[in-house]
């Protein structure tokens, strides 16, 4: 098997967390005997990305995908388990590796609050070594992906929060990492910024090679940009593979929009809905029916040919509900 | 070292430039500089038109220690207390998560969170710390060989490495404590510096030496003015010195390995 970019090996992450019951006199004695309890935040990961693949990361709030990303990036020690990522052991964090890598994430700025984005770059530029002619083809480069040249002698404490996260992106770029990871990027951004966004992190991705995993909680973010996705859940994996394949397996179900003649069909109506269809909505000569996937094809022949159907389509049930289903659950 | 030295030059830059960005900051810097000029050296004046001499210390060797004192303090306040700092407390670095972005830098750790924010209305206070310096070096004139004023300079640098790694290792307690700025405890001993050792009773003046040793970063240094050093005493505060900066980065080392980030 050849060396994967990425390649987890039962990695496992637990906090040692304070705990303090409710109430000033067990403040005191947490004061004078603090206790623990351990908290595992990811349990026995693994998984493999191939170099210039863009992996969708996906779980509920708390089920461990930061902290993942943050023990590939190096800014965390596991409690268990090996990890590869560029041929370096992340958390030994040798320049040579971190060289190599990036982070952007969404709730935190790297950037210097005061002053414009542009003496921000010259000091990152300073630090990763960048020759003055490649700095400024770099910058030049992901400036004009993200058209934001009029930002850059702004001070960043005057910019919005979508013009922030361009200049998050352009400094975590200007090194041209292998590696880049990406903690919910769109996290409050307005719709069409977030598309920007997403519209700049596949033109990267495809231009540089880059590998690159991201977690969001938009699943826009996750459809448009990710061919695969990995499920966590209470710290475990649930799922890898293909978003269609997760869908599949978790809704077993399609939905058929129906719009009939009202006219008259309302007895015909009842007798076609059989137990196999589940009805979701129905208001006059407009259906919305769930059923299972297998029966799919022969419940639609059937409509259509016992209906006054006037218009027909079947889709697969929204992405969101599906997720939703999954967060509830807590398995795939 | 090139590399060093232009990321310094690269931090000097954009920190003034960010200090610069509040004029007002500036004008309150320059009258608290001025203030505690006035203060230092007029209590001194005060105290030595009563007497010659305090145990043995004359004006002119007094004043050398609080030109020590301020210049010290003001290369503490130029950047290693807003480096340092930044680490602690509430907003701090570590409790915040935003240690993170010096994590990924793949530059030494010590060196980015000990250099990386500079202080520019500091350099008043080191012109005027420097400036009593001369003055009092220029009071005690023939007296000064040329031997005492390299070794001055030497030891001079050995106690602002003595008073690094001190903060360093307070600093690096924010480890295990994030919320509390731990450099206020020594701050609080740093004042006592601020007068000569022999003014102390001689346990103090021992705890002042070698166990919190801000007597080594003021007084040590001026007595190879006054020609008061003993040579055991030089080898002495360079090998502490030396000793102190090695364990102070150890104790960071291993402080940085309990960094948990903050939450998402």
């Amino acid at each position: 098997m050849t060396q994967a970019q990425i390649d987890v090996r039962h990695l496992s992450k637990t906090y040692r967390v304070p705990e303090r019951q409710p109430g000033l006199a067990a403040s005191l004695r947490s004061l004078v005997r603090p206790t623990h309890t351990d908290v595992p935040a990811v349990q026995d990961i693994s998984f493999r990305v191939e170099a210039g693949e863009i992996v969708g990361f996906i779980g509920p709030n708390g089920a461990g995908k930061t902290t993942t990303l943050k023990m590939l990036a190096g800014l965390l020690y596991p409690t268990g388990g090996e990890a590869t990522v560029a041929c370096c052991t992340p958390w030994e964090r040798q320049p040579a590796y971190l060289r190599q890598i990036s982070m952007v994430m969404g709730n935190k700025s790297q950037m210097l609050w005061d002053i414009p984005p542009l003496d921000s770059f010259r000091v990152l530029a300073e630090i990763y070594r960048l020759p003055a002619h490649e700095f400024h083809a770099t910058l030049d480069l992901l400036v004009d992906l993200l058209d934001m040249n009029e930002l850059l002698t702004k001070p960043v404490r005057n910019l919005s929060l979508g013009e922030r996260m361009k200049c998050e992106m352009v400094a975590a770029l200007l090194h041209r990492p292998a590696v880049l990871f990406l903690d919910e990027p769109t996290l409050g951004l307005d719709v069409s910024t977030q598309r920007r966004l997403r519209r700049f992190v596949r033109e990267y991705n495809q231009q540089t090679g880059a590998t690159i995993i991201l977690t969001s909680h938009y699943m826009a973010d996750v459809v448009e940009l990710c061919p695969r996705v990995i499920l966590i859940h209470h710290g475990s994996l649930l799922y890898d593979g293909a978003l269609g394949g997760l869908v599949e397996r978790l809704a077993p179900f399609k939905l058929i929009r129906l719009t009939i003649n009202p006219e008259n069909s309302n007895g015909a109506v009842d007798r076609a809905l059989t137990d196999e269809i589940d009805v979701l909505e129905r208001e006059a000569g407009r259906l919305v029916l769930r059923t299972a996937r297998s029966a799919t094809p022969a419940i639609t022949a059937r409509l259509l040919s016992t209906l006054p159907v006037l218009d027909l389509a079947v889709e697969d049930p929204p992405i969101e509900a599906v997720i939703d289903q999954i967060y509830q659950e807590g398995n795939v | 070292m090139r590399y060093y030295l232009n990321l310094i030059r690269q931090f000097i830059q954009a920190s003034f430039q960010q200090e610069l960005a509040y004029r007002s900051n500036f004008l309150i810097g320059l009258l608290h500089s001025l203030l505690s000029l006035g203060t230092g050296v007029l209590s001194l004046a005060v105290l030595f038109e009563q007497v010659e001499s305090i145990q043995g210390w004359e004006f002119a060797a007094t004043l050398a220690v609080l030109g020590v004192f301020m210049t010290v303090g003001a290369l503490q306040n130029l950047f290693i207390s807003p480096s340092l700092e930044s680490l602690a407390g509430i907003g701090g670095d570590v409790l915040s998560g935003q240690l993170d972005f010096t994590l990924l830098r793949p530059v030494n750790k010590q060196f980015l969170v000990s250099f990386r924010r500079w202080q520019p209305f500091a350099l008043i206070d080191l012109a005027l710390g420097l400036g009593v310096l001369v003055v009092a070096i220029t009071r005690m004139g023939s007296s000064v060989t040329s031997t005492g004023l390299i070794t001055f300079v030497v030891l001079l640098a050995s106690g602002m490495v003595v008073l690094y790694a001190i903060l360093l290792a307070f600093t690096a307690m924010v480890f295990w404590s994030p919320g509390f700025l731990f450099t206020w405890v020594f701050s609080g001993v740093f004042q006592m510096a601020r007068y000569p050792l022999g003014l102390y009773p001689g346990w103090l003046r021992l705890v002042l030496t070698w166990i919190i040793p801000v007597g080594l970063i003021t007084t040590v240094p001026v007595q190879a003015l006054t020609g008061d050093l003993e040579p055991a005493m030089l080898g002495g505060s360079l090998a502490l010195a030396a000793g102190l900066l090695i364990a102070a980065s150890w104790l960071f080392r291993v402080g940085l390995q309990r960094y948990a980030s903050a939450s998402s």
